[in-house]
Formats: C-alpha cells, sequence, structure tokens
C-alpha cells in the first residue's frame, strides 16, 4: 500500500516531532503539521491529507470544533483522535461530529500505524472504550426518547440487535477477527457493523444541529 | 424543628436584625413613656421600668451576638425578663390609665423575645415564646380587648414567619457553603488535570511509545512509564460529583482497576446506583478481575451498561479458560472459592451472575444488577 498524506495536530512539538518520524519512517507523507486547531482548519484544503491525526487538547478551540472546521474545509479528510486523557464526553462529540477513529496517546507504535492505514482505508477505529461510550450514547438517546418522544425524522439511531452484539464484544476488547469467529461472520461484515453504529450516531448528530439551528432561526 | 448548632455566621444577619429591632422598639417605648407618664399611677416605677428596658436591650444586643452565648440561658432570661416587666406593668400604669385605652408599656417591644426564640430555633420556638408573652400581657391586663388580641396574635405569627425565614437562611446558607467548596475543589482539580495532562502524561505517552518494541531494560521502563500513565489518567478524568445523593457513580467506583493491563469501557455519563449496591457491584467487579489476574493472566476488559431498569458490569480474559463442567463439578465438591463468592454477592442485590467459559477462549463473567424505581 502506497503511503497515506498525514497531517498532524498537536501542541506539543515533541510529540509531533516523535509522531512525524514513525510516520515518514513508516512510508507514510507528513504533509503538515500544526499546533493549533484554527491553523489546522486554515491550512487543511492546501495540504490535502487524507488522514488528520487530531489531539483532542488544543489550546485555541475544542475538538468538535476543529473536526467540524476541517470537515468544511476539506471534506474527503478523514480524522483520527489520539488523547492523553480519556476525556470521555470529548471523545464521544469528536466521534459524533465526525471523527472515525481514537486511539490513547499511549498505544504501542505498531498499532498507531496501522489505525493510520485503517483510517485512510475509511475503516473505522475502536478502542474497547470507544465502544463503550457509543453504547451508552445509543442507549442514553433511547432513554431520553421514551421520556419525550420526537417526532419520525428526528426520531433517536437504534441499534440492531447485530450491531448491539458486536459493539459489547468490541467493547470487552474483542478484535473484528475474533468477533468474526465467535459470531460465525465474515471479518468485513463486522466491519460494516462497527462502521453503520457510527454513520447513525454521526447523521443523527446533523440533524439534530440542523433542527436545533432553526430553531433558533425561527426564535431571532 | 431541631435546633441546628450554632453554625458560625449565616444567622449573625438575623441576630443583627433582632438587635435593631429592639433598639428602635425602644426608641417607641420612650415616646409613649414621656407622652403618658403623667397619666400613670407612678410614673418613676415607670421610668425605672424603661430604664431596665434600656439595659436589657444593651445586654441582648451583646449577649446574642456570640453563637457561644446563644444557648437556653439566655433564652430563658429573655423571656422571664420580659415576663416580668408585663406582670409589673399594670401596678406601675394603674388600673385607670389601663382602662383609659393606653398603650402598655412595653408596646412592641416585648415581641423581642420571640423574634430571638424564632431565630434560634424555628417556627416552634417563636411561636411558644409568642404563646407565653401573649398570655402573660392578656392575663395581668384583666381583659381582653381587640387591640391587646391583634397585638398577641400579630406577635405569633411574626413568631411563625421569622422562625421559617430563619430555617431558609440558614440552610440556604449551608448549601451555598457547600457549593462553593465544591465549586473551588473542581476547579483546583481540573487546573491540575490540565497541568498535567499538559506535561506529565505527554511524556509518559510518548516514553511507552517509543520504547515499547524495545527489549530488556528500555522495554521495561516503557511499559513502567505506560502504567503510570494509565494511573494518572484515570486520576485526573474522574468525573463530576453526581445529582443525586445516597447513590455512587458506578463508573467512578470501577475506575480504579483501571490500568495498563485492565481497560475499562463505560458510557460517558454517570451510572448511578445506590451507594451500598455500586459498592457490592465493585467488589465483585474486584473479585472477578483478581480471578482473571490470577488465571486469566495478562489481559483484561472491563464493560459497564447502563440499560436503565439494570446495569450490566462484564469482565472478559483471554486466559485459558475453562470447560462449563468443571464448575459444576467444583461446586458439587463444595470448593468454589471465587465464583460463589461473586454469585452470592449479586444474590444478595437482587441480581445475577452469568460466568461463560471455553477450554482456549479465556472467560466472560456478567454481573446484572437489577435498577429499583425510585
Amino acid at each position: 500500500m502506497s503511503g497515506v498524506r498525514v497531517m498532524v495536530v498537536d501542541d506539543h512539538p515533541m510529540w509531533r516531532e516523535g509522531v512525524a518520524r514513525d510516520l515518514a519512517e513508516a512510508g507514510h507523507q507528513v504533509v503538515a503539521s500544526c499546533g493549533e486547531g484554527r491553523q489546522a482548519i486554515r491550512v487543511v484544503a492546501a495540504a490535502r491529507p487524507d488522514v488528520v491525526v487530531l489531539d483532542l487538547q488544543l489550546p485555541d478551540i475544542s475538538g468538535v470544533e476543529v473536526i467540524r472546521g476541517l470537515r468544511a474545509a476539506w471534506p474527503q479528510v478523514r480524522v483520527l483522535m489520539l488523547s492523553a486523557s480519556g476525556e470521555q464526553q470529548g471523545v464521544l462529540d469528536a466521534v459524533k461530529a465526525g471523527a472515525t477513529g481514537y486511539l490513547l496517546k499511549s498505544a504501542a507504535l505498531a498499532e498507531f500505524l496501522a489505525a493510520v492505514r485503517r483510517t485512510a482505508a475509511g475503516e473505522p477505529v475502536f478502542t474497547p472504550g470507544l465502544a463503550g461510550l457509543v453504547l451508552g450514547e445509543y442507549r442514553r438517546l433511547a432513554a431520553v426518547d421514551e421520556e419525550a418522544p420526537t417526532s419520525a425524522d428526528g426520531a433517536a439511531p437504534r441499534l440492531t440487535e447485530r450491531e448491539t452484539e458486536v459493539l459489547r464484544l468490541v467493547a470487552k476488547g474483542m478484535s473484528y477477527k475474533q468477533i468474526a469467529a465467535r459470531l460465525g461472520l465474515a471479518h468485513r461484515t463486522v466491519q460494516n457493523h462497527v462502521q453503520n453504529t457510527l454513520g447513525k450516531l454521526q447523521l443523527h448528530n446533523r440533524v439534530e444541529l440542523t433542527r436545533y439551528a432553526i430553531e433558533r432561526g425561527l426564535d431571532d | 424543628m431541631t435546633h441546628v448548632p450554632a453554625s458560625g455566621g449565616f444567622e449573625l444577619p438575623l441576630w443583627r436584625a433582632v438587635a435593631v429591632f429592639r433598639v428602635a422598639s425602644l426608641a417607641y417605648v420612650c415616646v409613649i413613656f414621656a407622652r403618658d407618664a403623667d397619666r400613670y399611677a407612678h410614673p418613676f416605677a415607670a421610668g425605672a421600668v424603661v430604664l431596665v428596658m434600656a439595659v436589657w436591650t444593651a445586654v441582648t444586643a451583646v449577649g446574642y451576638a456570640a453563637p457561644a452565648r446563644r444557648g437556653w440561658p439566655l433564652l430563658l432570661a429573655d423571656l422571664g425578663v420580659v415576663v416580668a416587666i408585663l406582670l409589673v406593668t399594670p401596678w406601675v400604669m394603674g388600673r385607670a390609665a389601663l382602662a383609659a385605652g393606653l398603650p402598655t408599656l412595653a408596646v412592641a417591644w416585648l415581641s423581642g423575645p420571640v423574634l430571638a426564640w424564632a431565630v434560634s430555633g424555628g417556627r416552634r420556638r417563636g411561636a411558644a415564646a409568642a404563646l407565653v408573652l401573649g398570655a402573660t400581657d392578656l392575663a395581668t391586663r384583666g381583659m381582653v380587648t381587640p387591640t391587646a388580641l391583634n397585638g398577641a396574635i400579630l406577635m405569633l405569627l411574626a413568631g411563625v414567619v421569622v422562625g421559617h425565614v430563619a430555617r431558609l437562611t440558614v440552610t440556604a446558607g449551608q448549601r451555598l457553603q457547600r457549593a462553593v467548596e465544591l465549586e473551588a475543589a473542581t476547579r483546583e482539580r481540573d487546573r491540575l488535570a490540565r497541568d498535567i495532562h499538559d506535561s506529565v502524561l505527554q511524556v509518559l505517552a510518548l516514553v511507552q511509545r517509543r520504547g515499547a518494541h524495545l527489549d530488556g531494560e528500555a522495554g521495561e521502563l516503557a511499559r513502567l512509564a505506560g502504567e503510570q500513565e494509565a494511573a494518572l489518567r484515570s486520576l485526573i478524568s474522574k468525573a463530576g460529583p453526581l445529582p443525586t445523593e445516597g447513590q455512587l457513580d458506578v463508573r467512578e467506583l470501577l475506575g480504579r482497576y483501571a490500568s495498563a493491563t485492565v481497560s475499562l469501557s463505560a458510557p460517558a455519563t454517570p451510572v448511578p446506583l445506590p451507594a451500598a449496591v455500586a459498592r457490592e457491584l465493585a467488589a465483585a467487579t474486584g473479585a472477578a478481575l483478581d480471578n482473571a489476574a490470577r488465571h486469566g493472566g495478562g489481559r483484561a476488559w472491563v464493560l459497564v451498561e447502563d440499560e436503565g431498569a439494570a446495569v450490566t458490569v462484564s469482565v472478559r480474559d483471554e486466559g485459558p479458560g475453562f470447560a462449563p463442567d468443571r464448575l459444576v463439578e467444583a461446586a458439587a465438591q463444595g470448593r468454589l472459592g471465587v465464583a460463589q463468592a461473586i454469585r452470592g454477592r449479586l444474590i444478595d442485590l437482587g441480581g445475577a451472575a452469568r460466568i461463560s467459559s471455553a477450554p482456549g477462549s479465556g472467560t466472560e463473567v456478567e454481573l446484572t444488577v437489577p435498577r429499583r424505581k425510585p
């Protein structure tokens, strides 16, 4: 596989250099590196990366704002989040805003390089922790929906039984390969199920944002 | 309503207000005295009574200012002094002056103890003091005039209302103080978390990442750095306080088990359970993790799920596992340490433990606790 065009966004120079060196040694191309979110949004269209490796905690703007800005400026970009603090709500918000991968900063080098390749190929990169967060979010949305049912178009997204099953196994630390073996599915099918869980959440988030904007607009 | 222990400064403004009321009503007493003295039976004795009232106003102003002196001795003395003044009033004023409808000597000043009692102990105490003084006032006059009855009822209402407001003020003050303390603690933790995130965590993560694939001592150092990184991370990413009292966040209790080898997956929002249930569930999870560490070897994964009507905690390891019948066999022989302990705890909570394993595919323990609707 040819090298992936990567942009590194992290406010720690030492970390940026280390990651850039690792990526270069693995045959990837580091097309840009920035220490701030606003700067990243400004340069992303010119740098044209396949993957942005993004630290969730930047000094200027929130991770969610960076992801929205990046996707607005360069829609085909894929975002792999790295976080040192394991800040759960932040990770979940970033995923809902469109990030498709998440790793702890302490992940091993091989794991990190594999995550970059998989993100570039459009595969979701889940940690068990992220699967737990996504499961919890679906249950929270379902509970909110039961309390105050919304109209059909804005109804909370639901997981199918199979998707729930797969997500639970990911959250319990099983690899896609192990899950495929356990459930008697193809590797690709497991991957699709995981991808769908993210897709529905992101779509719901966009619908909610639009509705919020319309409501605000009508009120003004 | 019980007496709230003298709790610093929340009541202080109320005590000041009582003192101001006493001074103002004393001024009114002086005006009445100056106007009506010549119609009293014993004007000089009346002057002496007014002097006593002035002295007692000063004594209570100083006395109630200190929390330590706001106890029963001063409260009872306060009531006693005013009752005594009421008792001598008919003699001092004379039947003729009272029958002529002149205001009694103490007028509004006699409400002082009612307010003091109300502030010190709430509605009931205020009402009790008002009843004692009102009854004394009416009894000593020897007749019930509409004005006197009005005065007594107003005094009773004042006692109840002031007592109520006093309790509200103290409770609100205590809540505010708790909120301020909590906010200060949260802010301090946020600051620490930011600092740690900006420096230590980054370095530790980098050390681990650069060295994880090295052999020997360097690899070992990298592994240690990783463990410390995980421990610090869980320390600074603790969730905030729970919305409801008497409940604990299961995620927070299980957070201390997370390490470089134990991964914790949970929702982003709190998973509340009654404190005792949450602790038992955490203890059962700990037992399952101990077991995983002993037999599973290596890594373990914990998943917390909140299904609304129940909370489920799953623990999985990738150890050698065992055949399902071995557990039954062990149970039959009466030697079933860990599994039995875990099951017992869950049954006590009204829940269930499901243990599944197969040779070569690790062990999974699923602990489910029902959540009673509040």
